[in-house]
């Protein structure tokens, strides 16, 4: 039996794969010119992206939710979070104005507050994560080797 | 090998081979319904700033600077400055309007009532990867405006070209 604390974890962020991904795959052009906007990826490479990271969501949010390939899809969901986190201090520090696309394609303002609002948001899923790939790793030390 | 460290190998093990069949199916999975599905996208796709600026038709709706400078000094076109409020008050073209995209609905009506008809709407923000003046147009065009066009990277090349620029409302 996973411990509650495993299970909150995961259903909390398995959501959020699963809400972050669901608009992306209906709207991929949006999606696409989001990636753009981000300006952190060679253009060839920027339609693959808006293609493909949308279904790698909604797969890991799945396993997530359902407890199946943890080991991989807390990791992978931990590299996302770092890599979604990384660029938006990047694009904050560099003074680029993107239209977060984290959950939308729908354009918005961010403005001041509402940025900081984004980064303090992915700090707390990346840090969700980072417990959750704690937590996961030591299933697996605990683990008796016969098992 | 200790107990500890053998069950570790198999954790990481798991990361690696699970990590990969996760890339590997929703690669599959994307690119598959990407060509099934009738608003796929086009693989690697064109991203270069005249492209990018077509309407959902084809058209392309691009201007260059020297026909955007005559058709504004002829009074046939007006510039909509589609960046925030406060870049425009920093400088801006002279005699463009102030029409910031991500406040498309506060600015619409205020701009709109002040343009005389039949006018050319010449759109433009900053840099080449700026869509800001792209989706004003779009939008524009959409809502039924038949003459818009977009001055790509707008603000830079008239500023490259020292042409002279507006401060303030």
């Amino acid at each position: 039996m996973y411990p509650p604390l495993v299970i909150g974890l995961r259903i909390f962020l398995g959501i959020i794969f699963l809400y972050a991904s669901w608009d992306k795959i209906l709207n991929p052009g949006p999606f696409a010119e989001v990636v753009y906007n981000y300006q952190v990826l060679p253009d060839a490479l920027i339609n693959l992206t808006a293609i493909v990271l949308p279904w790698l969501e909604l797969f890991l949010g799945l396993c997530l939710i359902f407890g199946l390939w943890l080991p991989g899809a807390v990791f992978l969901s931990n590299a996302l979070l770092i890599v979604f986190f990384s660029t938006l201090l990047f694009n904050l520090a560099r003074g680029l104005n993107v239209q977060c696309g984290c959950f939308s394609t729908s354009p918005t303002t961010i403005e001041g507050s509402a940025i900081k609002w984004y980064i303090l948001r992915d700090f707390l899923f990346l840090a969700a994560a980072l417990i959750l790939f704690y937590q996961t790793y030591l299933r697996y030390r605990k683990k008796p080797l016969s098992t | 090998m200790p107990a500890d460290k053998a069950s570790l190998m198999i954790f990481g093990r798991k990361i690696a081979w699970q990590s990969a069949l996760f890339l590997l199916i929703s690669l599959a999975v994307a690119l598959l319904v990407n060509q099934i599905r009738a608003d796929g996208l086009e693989l690697p796709g064109n991203w270069s700033p005249e492209f990018r600026v077509t309407t959902p038709s084809g058209e392309d709706i691009t201007i260059s600077l020297e026909e955007a400078r005559s058709l504004g000094e002829s009074g046939e076109a007006v510039f909509l400055d589609a960046r925030p409020h406060s870049a425009y008050l920093e400088g801006h073209i002279p005699g463009a309007k102030s029409f910031p995209w991500l406040e498309f609905d506060q600015y619409f009506e205020r701009v709109m009532t002040e343009l005389p008809d039949d006018v050319t709407l010449i759109t433009y923000c900053d840099g080449e990867t700026c869509s800001l003046s792209k989706d004003l147009a779009l939008m524009l065009i959409d809502m039924g405006f038949p003459d818009v066009r977009v001055l790509v990277n707008g603000w830079g090349i008239w500023r490259q070209h020292q042409l002279p620029v507006e401060t303030g409302a």
